[in-house]
């Protein structure tokens, strides 16, 4: 396992395995994990933890979860990072893991997440002159006008000729 | 002002910006390939540096089929979201069904009874067949065989048939749900499977007899896009990608989950690590799938196919007329829904591209806070660059043909 000083708590949900690590030394931590054997990581995302009371407070809004596998032991261990600000900033982790690339890219894409230190930090899924960062959960669902809908037509309609 | 220059504001072909020289005299040619292309299944758009012919540099572009699915779980009770995981991969709805139904499942510590989990296999199973025809069909059509499609989807129609009988609804059947299916497998729908499952192997010989030694097919697959094992791994590949690679990862083996311990199948693996090996690998599946419902099948246990847990499934239409408890439970699981209790969980299972997993994180309330659906086609693609390079241009389509992505699920 790696240093316990990276850890600042650990569990199981679920059957699955968990660690938080400090924000600053999530690199750190994910080096030495993947010396140990989790050579792959299956997915990487972000939650956000905008008034979510299950608990009574949370280390920060966004959480960075990153899913390791070790494909020859056949164990999984989710690692954990907790980033706040705006924007919320965190090291890339596509040297140690190429995956990464468009999973970081997504999360920067929907969440505002910033990776330092990603080859091309651009939008994925939403257009790239789009504004906001859609998964957000202050971000409505139905924020966004319907194309070719009726409200859609009204606001390209001039007021003169409603 | 030169020519280059003049031609490189024009849409859709340009002289590549950077200059640069190609091996064969000329610069390099940068094409926008796609996004409304046939052999792109979905709309993917694909920036490539040309030098000559050859293949020099690839950037895919996606987003195109983005619908938020995500957040539209995150707006839905958690029975609700079932319906829209059948839509993120549209070619696999039950493996997707699957996934979100065993995740929820773990969290709330619920395990489906033995006859549903059955019934989950054989759906999973007639879904992994049914995507790989789809499959098998265009990539014939888009490298020459047209016949190919014709013959995929006779039984791809057979295969629909069978979901309308045991759903009500041929594609997106919604079929498997957080506690088990929707309804007991009718007799009809035994009888249909029972003879499907007798007929099926001698149509996958006729495929082989069409494409295995067929000249064409094999000079436009074999040697073509390869991917190391070594690649495949540091990429994160999964499904016929990884095991064409000759690597014999398949969840449903190494990391089982209901009940495909007890099944008696092969992994299809191939060592060509070319656009053949990832055929054969599907074609092979194809023959294991066929096994695996043949055995579903023989032993299919009786009993329930739900959970016996009123507070989370409705209770049956006739308890509703003598029972008052019964309608409280109908009516708190119509209105509320029901609530899972706080933690998060990763379930992957294995579709007919590779890992599908859902992700879902609770709040204790009765929507998720976070759906994150894992797929196998968004990872899969980012191998596509180092599959293509220094092939020609056409032979990309075969490249992205066997890479089988479902733009649905890379977008989500």
């Amino acid at each position: 396992m790696i240093a316990d000083n990276l850890i600042t708590e650990r569990g199981v949900s679920a059957g699955d395995e968990w660690i938080t690590v400090p924000a600053d030394n999530v690199h750190e931590a994910l080096a030495a994990l993947k010396g140990e054997g989790y050579r792959l990581l299956v997915f990487l995302t972000c939650v956000d933890h905008l008034v979510d009371q299950s608990r009574p407070s949370w280390p920060g809004r966004y959480e960075l979860v990153y899913q390791l596998r070790d494909v020859e032991k056949l164990r999984e261990l989710r690692v954990r990072a907790f980033v706040d600000g705006d924007p919320p900033e965190i090291e890339s982790a596509t040297d140690l893991f190429p995956p990464a690339d468009w999973d970081e890219r997504e999360t920067y894409d929907l969440f505002g997440v910033r990776f330092k230190g990603h080859p091309e930090l651009t939008r994925i899924l939403m257009p790239d002159d789009w504004v906001g960062h859609p998964l957000r959960r202050d971000y409505p669902v139905g924020g966004e006008v319907v194309e070719f809908s009726e409200e859609h037509q009204r606001w390209q309609t001039p007021p003169d000729r409603a | 002002m030169s020519s280059t220059e003049s031609m490189a504001g024009t849409e859709g072909v340009t002289i590549s910006r950077t200059g640069q020289q190609g091996a064969f005299g000329g610069e390099l040619l940068t094409v926008n390939f796609g996004p409304h292309h046939p052999s792109t299944h979905g709309v993917l758009r694909l920036i490539v540096d040309l030098d000559g012919e050859q293949i020099k540099r690839l950037k895919p572009v996606i987003g195109y089929l983005h619908t938020g699915i995500e957040k539209q779980m995150e707006a839905l009770r958690w029975q609700q979201g079932v319906v829209v995981t059948d839509r993120h991969d549209y070619l696999s709805p039950p493996i997707n069904n699957l996934a979100y139904a065993l995740a929820v499942e773990r969290l709330m510590g619920v395990e489906a009874p033995p006859r549903a989990q059955a019934l989950r296999v054989i759906m999973s199973e007639l879904t992994r067949l049914s995507s790989h025809l789809v499959w098998l069909g265009t990539s014939g059509l888009e490298l020459g065989a047209m016949s190919m499609l014709m013959y995929c989807f006779r039984e791809r129609e057979t295969i629909l048939d069978m979901n309308e009988e045991i759903s009500g609804f041929r594609m997106h059947t919604s079929y498997i749900r957080p506690g088990g299916v929707m309804a007991d497998a009718t007799p009809r729908f035994l009888d249909m499977l029972a003879s499907f499952v007798k007929e099926m192997p001698g149509h996958v010989d006729e495929y082989e007899d069409l494409l295995t030694m067929n000249p064409i097919w094999r000079a436009r697959t074999i040697g073509i896009g390869r991917l190391s094992p070594e690649d495949a791994k540091v990429l994160g590949a999964s499904g016929p990608m990884i095991r064409g690679s000759g690597i014999a990862w398949d969840l449903r083996k190494t990391m089982p989950y209901s009940g495909y311990e007890s099944y008696d199948f092969e992994v299809a693996t191939s060592d060509a690590c070319d656009c053949y090996g990832r055929y054969l690998v599907r074609i092979k599946e194809m023959r294991e799938a066929v096994k695996i419902l043949d055995q579903a099948l023989q032993r299919l246990p009786d009993g329930p196919v739900n959970v016996d847990d009123r507070k989370m499934l409705p209770p049956p239409r006739e308890e509703l007329e003598t029972s008052m408890e019964a309608v409280i439970h109908h009516f708190k699981l119509f209105t509320e829904g029901y609530s899972v209790p706080a933690g998060d969980v990763y379930v992957a299972v294995e579709s007919g591209r590779g890992e599908n997993g859902c992700y879902i994180v609770s709040d204790g309330t009765h929507k998720p806070r976070r759906v994150k659906f894992r797929s196998a086609s968004f990872v899969n693609l980012q191998a596509l660059e180092r599959m293509a390079l220094n092939h020609m241009i056409a032979d990309m389509i075969a490249i992205i043909g066997t890479a089988d992505t479902v733009l649905g699920d890379v977008d989500r």
